[in-house]
């Protein structure tokens, strides 16, 4: 069930999705055996206060979340969490955030090098200050110069995690992979809106939120599948995975893992679960490996 | 108000007042919902609740012998010390007191429950203490008011109830253990999204550092006084 993530070898193909894991410090009851990877709360140089409540909502088959990447910063997560991730027999990767390319450069060289940090997922979600809060993840240009800030601070792998709030993914993808990175995960949230009927207002405080949890599942399977199709590095796919089902319809789409995020929330064993599940599946159609397992990919 | 009692032994040995559990059912919604220890005896655990939703409604058309998944105990519960526990309901925030009735006894301390309703139809019906006072807003049973204002003043006050009457309980006793109801998401600490908002600045977790909160610590301004709690499908 070992993965190769663009050089990173992971012991089983499906990881802990930045934000509903925490610092993977936090949930004693969670089963840590098969997890291939995790990656952290979105993190800033910076600490962040978050957004006021109302922050999640439920949907069908889904929630909307706009927490604000709160967070203890850069130095809090060297000092508390990363000399506890160098004990574990798993690799954390630290997804991060900034404002402009230049401080996600500056987080991604702090953090190199620290002793448990085993790479960098680019959360590119978010508003560049610098251009007016356009956000980096819509434009090729502004993804590829935070991807290559990133890219030139560091040995460890780089993975940038696609947003799916553009019109074709494959040039993001094309313009991220030219820039340095090793993987893609395809996909982040969708920005929905949800009303309140008895107050006449947004129900988060934030108005908006993402997206995520089974609704979003058959979208974010033809962005990673689109983003597979798109480039030569690897894509972990993300969105609504609760089964093993669900992740193998990620596999065959092309994806090389998985990341199981909303569904740690209901249900603490989900990712065992899904690992478990996908080995059963293998098992019970005589492949050995996850290498044997067929794919639909075709080439653009 | 509806009582509904689950085969816990764990949770049942361990909880204390002010502690919750989060409960998701078969065909129930996506995410959990959280819901105050009732009583514990036993084995059994029971949890208290009004039919407000689709959710609440398929959980009551459960039938003996169903399973629930339920994760718990969560959260930080009352301390309960001193000679004297002051309880203070209203409404469905009668859910964590007759733990608190519990465990004030066992820590040797005299029991006095307000509880506060809409109108005496509404109030319910099961109240343990040495005192018990009803409060009514339209005067049909005891106190013609609220809980908060017909409370003594003085002991270890203990409030649960909407969030508009616990911030009218910060001005009266800034330094009463409140109970607070949020929105929430995992229950178990990792997606921020039980938000409670403080008046030292930022936020932290109802279901890691709460529930149960100092009364003025809160910044009453900011927590959302009415939670719609719907799903829709």
């Amino acid at each position: 069930m070992s993965v190769d993530i663009g050089g990173l070898e992971l012991r089983g193909p499906v990881l802990a999705a930045s934000g509903t894991f925490g610092y993977g410090t936090e949930v004693p009851l969670l089963e840590r055996r098969a997890l291939g990877a995790m990656v952290s709360k979105g993190i800033f140089l910076r600490a962040r206060e978050g957004t006021p409540p109302p922050r999640i909502a439920e949907t069908p088959s889904g929630m909307l979340n706009a927490i604000g990447l709160q967070g203890p910063g850069s130095e809090v997560l060297i000092r508390d969490y990363a000399p506890r991730w160098a004990e574990w027999d798993f690799p954390v990767l630290v997804n991060i955030n900034g404002e402009s390319a230049a401080e996600y450069g500056e987080l991604a060289a702090m953090l190199d090098g620290v002793p448990g940090v085993a790479g960098f997922e680019i959360n590119i979600s978010c508003p560049n200050v610098e251009q007016g809060g356009l956000y980096f993840g819509n434009d090729p240009r502004a993804a590829a110069a935070v991807t290559e800030a990133v890219r030139r601070r560091t040995r460890l792998p780089v993975w940038v995690k696609l947003t799916p709030m553009v019109s074709d993914i494959g040039v993001i993808a094309r313009a991220v992979e030219s820039a340095g990175a090793d993987a893609l995960c395809a996909i982040n949230t969708f920005v929905g809106m949800s009303i309140d009927l008895n107050a006449y207002q947004p129900r988060l405080s934030f108005r908006t939120g993402g997206l995520s949890g089974p609704a979003i599942r058959p979208l974010a399977i033809h962005l990673a599948h689109q983003a597979a199709r798109a480039v030569r590095i690897p894509v972990i796919g993300i969105g609504g995975i609760s089964r093993a089902e669900d992740a193998l319809e990620f596999l065959v789409a092309g994806c090389t893992a998985v990341q199981v995020g909303t569904a740690t929330f209901v249900n603490p064993r989900a990712i065992a679960e899904v690992h478990d599940g996908i080995a059963a599946h293998l098992e019970s159609k005589g492949y050995r490996s996850l290498a044997d397992l067929p794919r639909y990919l075709p080439r653009d | 108000m509806f009582v509904v009692g689950m085969h816990a032994p764990e949770i049942a040995a361990t909880v204390r007042a002010g502690q919750f559990v989060n409960l998701a059912w078969p065909r129930g919604p996506l995410l959990r919902r959280p819901f105050s220890v009732y009583r514990a005896e036993g084995e059994t655990i029971e949890v208290v609740l009004k039919a407000v939703g689709v959710g609440t409604a398929q959980l009551l058309g459960l039938r003996p012998g169903d399973r629930v998944s339920c994760l718990g105990p969560l959260g930080h519960g009352f301390d309960l010390s001193g000679p004297h526990a002051i309880l203070v309901s209203g409404g469905l925030g009668v859910a964590p007191m007759p733990l608190a009735a519990r465990d004030a006894h066992a820590a040797g301390m005299k029991v006095t429950w307000v509880h506060g309703a809409r109108t005496a139809a509404e109030l319910c019906t099961e109240a343990e203490g040495e005192v018990v006072v009803w409060a009514t807003d339209d005067g049909s049973r005891g106190f013609h008011g609220t809980a908060v204002a017909a409370a003594p003043a003085s002991g270890a006050i203990v409030v649960c109830g909407p969030n508009r009457m616990l911030a009218a309980a910060a001005e009266r006793w800034p330094d009463a253990q409140v109970a607070v109801e949020t929105y929430m998401g995992c229950g178990t600490g990792v997606c921020l999204g039980c938000a409670v908002p403080l008046r030292a600045g930022g936020c932290d977790r109802a279901c890691k550092e709460g529930p149960v909160y100092r009364a003025a610590d809160i910044d009453w301004t900011v927590l959302p006084a009415h939670l719609p709690y719907g799903v829709g499908a």
